[in-house]
């Protein structure tokens, strides 16, 4: 799984950066991330998950080798 | 994806007309714009730009730095579009977000409605420019005179509705 981060993320996380672990769902690579660095808390409690087709919830079930985008709160205009 | 020029007409809503969004990387042309907004059936043309100012909550500002996720911003955006035609029977909607630096004083976002009616075309308008500023993948850093920068006023409404994909608008 290939994960594409945004914005003040990125003072957490590289920009792209590969998971090998198995991540099923929203909740599980919510954990990876935090076990990655767990400073990152706050901003990614207030993110939102994206894949090429559109945003997901909850619901999604990942597909392998899925490009997953962390899309935190917005802020143009 | 992080870098696009392209602006391209929606597809959908009701009433005919014209919706176009899009996410450049140079500076938005208003009066090219403005031209692209004019419509037989519109006695009304509202323009909405959102420019760089030179301080923000008592900071000085050097300029801005955009930031967005252009495929799913443009998707958003001309969804967005959309709705509003729909629910205020627009002739034209026009949106455009600029990324890159943008200097102050420089338009950072466009947004522009027609309608037959002003009363119309204003609430439309307000409407979509909030939508934007709430929901579409984009971000701005505030780079500072002294040197500093922050990625900044982001949206907070889900402290307040407690989902993320939920918002509050004024």
């Amino acid at each position: 799984m290939t994960i594409h981060v945004y914005a003040g993320l990125k003072d957490y996380f590289q920009p792209e950066f590969e998971l090998t672990e198995e991540v099923g769902n929203i909740d599980q690579l919510m954990a990876c991330l935090l076990a990655i660095n767990d400073q990152a808390a706050k901003l990614l409690a207030a993110c939102r998950f994206a894949v090429a087709e559109g945003f997901i919830d909850s619901t999604y079930k990942f597909k392998a080798h899925e490009i997953v985008i962390v899309v935190p709160p917005s802020s143009g205009g | 994806m992080r870098s696009s020029s392209s602006f391209h007409p929606v597809a959908g809503g009701k009433g005919g007309g014209e919706a176009s969004a899009g996410v450049v990387d140079r500076p938005i042309d208003l009066v090219g714009l403005l031209a692209a907004g004019h419509h037989p059936a519109a006695g009304a043309v509202v323009l909405f730009s959102g420019e760089v100012r030179e301080s923000n909550r008592g900071r000085s500002v050097a300029y801005l730095e955009y930031e967005a996720h252009v495929l799913l911003a443009e998707k958003m955006i001309g969804e967005i579009l959309v709705d509003a035609k729909a629910k205020w029977g627009l002739s034209v909607a026009i949106a455009q977000h600029r990324i890159g630096r943008v200097e102050i004083g420089e338009t950072a976002v466009v947004v522009i409605t027609a309608s037959p009616h002003r009363g119309e075309a204003y609430a439309a308008n307000r409407h979509i420019i909030d939508r934007i500023k709430h929901e579409a993948p984009i971000w701005k850093c505030e780079h500072y005179q002294d040197g500093t920068k922050e990625w900044g006023n982001n949206c907070n409404c889900h402290a307040v509705t407690g989902d993320t994909a939920k918002h509050i608008y004024e």
